[in-house]
């Protein structure tokens, strides 16, 4: 029987072409690989997945175009004696308005309507004991970041010490996650812990462009 | 198999770093010795006094349930039986056996945990099952990523390398098969590997090599079909789910060479998960 050949990745929408999109036998789609700090958003049937510790995602779209994307990120916090808490809390916030505003006014801007959009929420596990929940800390300004909005989740899985792998079809809204065994753990922290470090090193600049 | 040789040289690699304790060692080599006496075997043990103790606190424990106290080495040996007490022995002293292997992958806490997981729900499944001996699946359960360790030490980048691939995508690679793309051999080839070095009963060489390939079990086809559905449960345990798309994927042999199917899952995660404190008092404690 002769394997259909692998069609051609959908176009992508200018901005994304670093991120690294491969086709997928599970699936029978294209999906985008996002690493801690990046997000995509597509107008095309296609996947984007990625792997959460304590970081989170939200998966936003609009259900009626179909448009949609997802994010991952955490809040910065320098780790002093003190741990999370001590850094303030308004640059925190920031970055995380960021990431948050970054996503959806990409959607906005390809066609999505606020009043279309729903929300799905992933990750912010408390992967490491012995340390501040920094994941709860990320679940908590994503819920109040959303709420503010007016926007409303339909979907979450949340918290809980477990990593996850996150795989969201923005066209469909379907979504799959994966609990990850406790021997990725130490790999996932590595990379989140890689992330936050060049996050603190360069404070966020420049006003949100808000549509 | 071409990279053999490599398996082997690894293995050798750690002899100096880790090394089961002499009265392992010497319970081994009585079991394996047709004049020796259970007498023997219980000298062997007395002469290890704090393995002793550990030996009679894990006899005495509910975990096995025996009817009567039991408060000698004499009566443990006879009780429990010369084969386990090896299989006992060797359970009791791995994890410690093991600390002489650090590596930044994954912590000592969170190896053990799923390690013992694999135990309890082996010894689960095979009282189930009613064709396998349960403790010595337990054993086998408890060492069969010890393979792991020792690619982790001594081969840390690449071991990285295969996790990232892992974790870098959609479709489901299971680790195993990501160490033979980076590394050309498994955890599983490399725990065998010790297993025969340290001349362990073939039971555990066969289910520590074969967990991930079943069909190449051929003494003990069983037993390795039992540790690999351990291995998934085990995972199940651990994550709190019981959803078949979080954990690895069954090879549906080993339901048929067990004689078991999918209907037993839930009762065996749920013992499981009630069982592994105390378990981890008596196997991961000081």
């Amino acid at each position: 029987m002769a394997i259909a050949p692998i069609p051609r990745p959908p176009l992508v929408l200018p901005g994304f072409e670093h991120v690294r999109r491969s086709w997928n036998n599970t699936y029978e789609a294209y999906a985008a690989r996002l690493l801690p700090g990046e997000y995509y958003v597509t107008i095309n049937d296609e996947g984007v997945y990625t792997t959460l510790g304590s970081c989170i995602s939200a998966c936003i779209r609009d259900r009626v175009s179909g448009v949609g994307g997802m994010n991952h990120f955490m809040l910065p916090a320098s780790a002093d004696a003190d741990g999370w808490k001590s850094t303030s809390l308004s640059a925190a916030t920031r970055y995380g308005n960021f990431a948050m505003e970054h996503l959806i006014n990409v959607i906005l801007k390809n066609g999505g309507q606020r009043q279309n959009l729903e929300v799905k929420l992933f990750g912010g596990g408390r992967i490491l004991q012995n340390m501040t929940d920094v994941g709860m800390r990320n679940i908590t300004f994503a819920r109040d970041y959303i709420q503010t909005e007016g926007l409303r989740v339909v979907a979450e899985d949340v918290g809980d010490i477990y990593p996850r792998m996150v795989v969201y079809f923005p066209a469909t809204g379907k979504v799959r996650v994966k609990r990850l065994r406790s021997l990725h753990n130490n790999t996932i922290v590595e990379e989140e812990i890689r992330y936050i470090s060049t996050v603190e090193s360069k404070p966020v600049g420049g006003d949100i462009e808000l549509f | 198999m071409g990279n053999n040789t490599d398996i082997i040289k690894l293995v050798q690699g750690v002899g100096g770093l880790v090394t089961l304790p002499n009265v392992f060692i010497r319970i081994n080599q009585l079991v394996e010795d047709p004049n020796s006496s259970t007498a023997d075997i219980a000298k062997a043990v007395s002469q290890d006094p704090s393995f002793t103790v550990r030996l009679l606190r894990v006899a005495n424990s509910p975990f096995y349930g025996f009817s009567s106290t039991i408060d000698t080495v004499a009566k443990a040996v006879s009780v429990i039986g010369t084969s386990q007490i090896r299989n006992l022995a060797l359970s009791m002293s791995v994890a410690r056996t093991f600390a002489g292997l650090p590596n930044n992958l994954v912590s000592m806490d969170n190896f053990w945990h799923h390690s013992l997981y694999c135990a309890l729900t082996a010894r689960i499944l095979a009282r189930q099952a009613r064709k396998c001996d349960p403790e010595a699946v337990f054993t086998a359960g408890l060492l069969h990523d010890i393979g792991e360790l020792i690619i982790f030490n001594r081969l840390p980048e690449q071991a990285k390398e295969a996790l990232l691939l892992v974790l870098d995508q959609v479709d489901d690679l299971p680790v195993y098969q990501a160490e033979r793309q980076v590394i050309g051999f498994d955890h599983a080839q490399v725990g065998g590997e010790l297993a025969r070095q340290w001349n362990l009963p073939p039971l555990l060489e066969e289910c520590i090599a074969y967990h991930h390939s079943i069909g190449e079990a051929k003494r003990y086809p069983r037993e390795a079909a039992l540790v690999h559905l351990a291995n998934i449960l085990a995972q199940m345990a651990e994550l709190d789910t019981l959803n078949s798309d979080d954990v690895s994927a069954i090879d549906t042999h080993a339901w048929e060479l067990t004689g078991l199917d999918e209907a037993v899952i839930e009762l065996v995660v749920r013992e499981a998960q009630e069982e592994v404190v105390e378990a981890e008092k008596l196997f991961l404690g000081n």
